[in-house]
């Protein structure tokens, strides 16, 4: 690649070439591992990435929300979060969207595989993933919340709702659910006109 | 995001299936990726060049190509037989610098699998992702015609982001075009190809 190529790295995007390929990738171990081998790759992908970035630390939880807003936390590496609660957090596009398009476009539909693993993600692990990039996201974001200390304190992720290409939303089982809004602060139908305008909502916080 | 998790999907990977493992991974990725974009037919060399220019073939879905239209390869006869093309940005190059940016060094299990693939197969990666690249852009050229005629695709040279060069001289002999050309060439590229007629060379035809 060029010298050139190294120039204002901060905003730009992947080749959707590289993308691709990665979910084919994906698909060749499935091939020959099964859909568990899939779950287990993203997964542990996701936890090696996750593991490889720089710890943080922040005095306050309006430093740390006012990192993740702007960018600057590695929590928001990948991501525009936007903080919509004390401990409420939507992601308006999902990072992967890109990547879902450009192989719907190119390729076609997408190998069944793919929901194959993220419905055995929602049976063995846990039940949030709307697709399989998400069982790589919601893990990356649960890892990196172990980096990460608001006031001395090690920072809780937990997810609430994934909107996957389709349409379809991934929602936690009502008696979660409730918790898990009532935690951010936020009803029932806030929670789905924050679906209705973006791809992820999830809870952030410290224990008290 | 995507295309961040080839490094910690790369490194567990040859923590479990080793170097040569993810070569033969990359390798089938390539080739079931241009598998499934499908054959092309162009009526000769100008409509072809002109789709490689607008980037409406499959082997420019890596990103813009340069058309060397001066550098027409040509048989014992005079007859062109092809020409040479210089990827000008490689598609890992965004996902390198976001990758050194926000998570760190790339990981050794970068070179340790492109050595693999140079020691084994052919001389030619400067990182890991080559390997599925190159494999991707020789099947995608086998299921291209012109003129009715299946085309090749042979790789030339390519830089790496340190700028180390791989040339791979039994190409450069077969279409006979001199090392230092290609060199100046990768000045403003980071991969040269040429596409050629399959089974012909430059000079004369190869006789199987």
């Amino acid at each position: 690649m060029n010298e050139g190529d190294h120039m204002s790295q901060k905003n730009i995007e992947s080749n959707p070439f590289v993308d691709v390929s990665v979910f084919l990738f994906f698909e060749d171990i499935s091939d020959k591992q099964g859909v568990e081998g899939f779950t287990n790759y993203m997964v542990g992908q996701a936890e090696s990435l996750a593991k490889s970035v720089p710890s943080e630390e922040y005095e306050t939880w309006d430093d740390f929300a006012s990192a993740v807003a702007s960018g600057e936390s590695v929590f928001s590496s990948f991501e525009n979060i936007e903080q919509i609660s004390k401990f409420g957090f939507v992601t308006k596009n999902c990072p992967f969207s890109k990547a879902i398009r450009e192989y719907i476009k190119r390729i076609g539909n997408f190998n069944p595989v793919h929901m194959e693993a993220t419905d055995h993600y929602n049976h063995t692990i846990q039940p949030s993933a709307a697709h399989s990039a998400c069982m790589m996201h919601q893990t990356y974001r649960k890892e990196v919340a172990k980096r990460i200390k608001v006031g001395g304190k090690p920072l809780q992720y937990a997810q609430i709702g994934a909107k996957a290409h389709t349409g379809q939303i991934a929602l936690p089982p009502e008696s979660w659910k409730k918790v898990l809004l009532d935690k951010a602060g936020i009803s029932e139908t806030q929670g789905f006109m924050e679906m209705r305008e973006n791809s992820c909502l999830y809870l952030l916080y410290v224990d008290e | 995001m995507m295309d961040i998790a080839i490094y910690s999907l790369v490194d567990d990977m040859v923590s479990k299936a080793g170097t040569e493992g993810v070569v033969e991974y990359w390798l089938r990725v390539g080739e079931s990726y241009a598998e499934r974009m499908g054959k092309e037919a162009y009526v000769g060399w100008p409509a072809f060049n002109v789709a490689m220019k607008e980037g409406r073939t499959s082997l420019t879905v890596e990103g813009q190509v340069n058309v060397l239209t001066d550098l027409a390869i040509t048989d014992r006869d005079g007859d062109v037989i092809g020409y040479v093309y210089a990827l000008k940005t490689c598609p890992m190059a965004p996902t390198m610098g976001r990758y050194i940016l926000r998570i760190g060094p790339i990981p050794d299990s970068d070179t340790d699998v492109a050595d693999s693939y140079n020691n084994r197969v052919r001389d030619s990666a400067v990182s890991n992702y080559c390997i599925t690249h190159q494999k991707f852009r020789e099947v995608a050229a086998n299921n291209i015609t012109v003129a009715k005629q299946a085309l090749e695709c042979l790789q030339l040279a390519n830089k790496g982001m340190t700028g180390e060069v791989k040339m791979v001289p039994e190409s450069l002999e077969r279409i006979n075009v001199d090392e230092r050309h290609i060199k100046s060439i990768l000045r403003s590229a980071s991969c040269v190809f040429a596409i050629i007629i399959k089974g012909k060379t430059a000079g004369e035809e190869i006789i199987e």
